[in-house]
């Protein structure tokens, strides 16, 4: 069983400066009384600064969501049910994802081949074995003309997609990222062109397709990255990451900076997934709970937990209009949650085993599950 | 053995991770009410046109068919 790499230790610290210890040599003794100074000046700010943050944060926290949110209609009864199951992956459904048309879907699985299904009549349209076991990404290309994946090879190649089925996609592979440990997530950005890369190696990173080119690098994660979603297209230029540093990271996509910051998850942040408007963002995670967090705020605005869900969250996602929140968990089920009002609608069992990953649709009609239990179930 | 001596190293992380929070203490914020207040809002004008929340009749969503299509 793959367990993700615990914490790195990064940057490591470096041997020691022998010189730097003797006593004998004057200079040498005040420049390390400097160096501490200043490295002890720098811890005391730093503390200071945090404690400013969290003070900050603290006196606009003057109310909760779900509060505003009392007199907001409560939602029906849900019926949601399992309208197809894809079955063809021999292992574990490790990622998956939407095309643009609606209809279709890549996902990728731990035995190493990525699938092209027409989700309306569960037909397999394309299929690629990669050289790896553990493909824990995938991404289909706006355009529809190719799919991005990667995992245990460290690397994210993409694939066109052919017409002829009988082509071997292997073929035209193209290798883009490069990363020193396993690919977590990636994604297109708005275009064929680019494509973003989070990664166990605790950076994300932004490729040129055609070139190859790391175009930018974004670090500031003390542990491996596990999830990206990008910003809406219409807020900018920017996007979010969690790891398992517990952190979840919003990056400016221009300058590489963080621009800011929260952790008040107690585990490892599996998924993030930015709320319809962008001005907020949901995040799952090995604790059991999803939370949201809202940016204009700058920071936490609601939790999702029940003293029942005790299994780790792995993957989350907003209906159209974002008044719902769909979570993956490690306990085969998929809670549905009233984003505004803090309370779970309805809770859907099917898979039989881990859900792994979970998409909504384009159009907001249906969502789809991946799940240990080697297969893909599209719900509506 | 770790190091006692400060490094380079350390001091450039340090020196990051004050930059870095100094950035973030910087940044503009608004109070949760007016947050939480828009959230509501966006919600309200796109729930109507959620199909997971108002379901769409069977013969318009093709995942409710009875029958999966197939394409000859």
């Amino acid at each position: 069983q793959l367990r993700r790499c615990k914490p790195l230790h990064w940057p490591s610290l470096p041997a020691q400066r022998k010189y730097m210890r003797s006593p004998l040599i004057p200079e040498m003794a005040t420049q390390e009384v400097q160096l501490n100074e200043t490295l002890a000046h720098l811890k005391t700010e730093s503390e200071t600064l945090k404690t400013k943050l969290e003070e900050e944060r603290a006196k606009l926290h003057d109310v909760e969501l779900h509060q505003v949110a009392e007199k907001v209609e409560a939602l029906g009864q849900f019926v949601m049910k399992t309208r197809r199951t894809l079955k063809g992956h021999g292992n574990k459904v490790l990622c998956m994802d939407w095309c643009k048309d609606k209809r279709r879907i890549v996902s990728s699985s731990q035995d190493g081949k990525v699938i092209v299904w027409d989700a309306f009549t569960t037909n397999k349209e394309h299929a690629v074995t990669m050289p790896c076991t553990w493909v824990m990404a995938c991404a289909y290309a706006p355009s529809g003309c190719a799919v991005a994946c990667g995992g245990l090879d460290n690397k994210c190649s993409v694939y066109p997609l052919s017409l002829d089925k009988n082509e071997n996609l292997a073929a035209k592979k193209k290798s883009v990222a490069m990363h020193t440990n396993y690919l977590s997530a990636c994604s297109f950005t708005n275009s064929d062109m680019q494509i973003l890369t989070s990664s166990g190696d605790g950076t994300c990173a932004l490729w040129d397709v055609e070139s190859g080119q790391l175009l930018q690098s974004f670090h500031g994660h003390a542990a491996d990255v596990l999830c990206l979603d990008l910003a809406p297209s219409e807020t900018g230029n920017t996007f979010v990451s969690g790891g398992c540093d517990k952190k979840a990271n919003v990056w400016d996509m221009r300058s590489g900076q963080c621009i800011q910051s929260f952790e008040t998850h107690e585990s490892d942040i599996n998924s993030v997934r930015y709320y319809p408007s962008g001005d907020a963002f949901a995040s799952g995670s090995d604790d059991a709970t999803c939370r949201l967090y809202d940016l204009r705020a700058d920071r936490e605005v609601a939790i999702y937990s029940k003293e029942s869900i005790i299994f780790g969250v792995s993957s989350v996602d907003f209906s159209l209009s974002g008044r719902l929140l769909f979570g993956g968990y490690n306990d085969y089920t998929i809670n549905v949650w009233d984003v505004l009002k803090g309370t779970r609608v309805s809770i859907l069992f099917g898979h039989e085993n881990r859900v792994s990953t979970l998409r909504v649709s384009p159009d907001g009609t249906a969502f789809c599950t991946g799940s240990w239990d080697h297969t893909l179930r599209i719900w509506a | 053995m770790s190091s006692k001596a400060p490094s380079a190293n350390n001091l450039n992380q340090a020196r990051q991770t004050v930059q870095q929070l100094r950035l973030e203490a910087r940044i503009e914020r608004i109070k949760i009410s007016q947050a939480s207040a828009d959230i509501v809002k966006y919600c309200n004008q796109h729930q109507k046109s959620d199909p997971l929340i108002m379901g769409i009749p069977a013969s318009e969503n093709p995942f409710k068919e009875k029958k999966p299509c197939t394409v000859l």
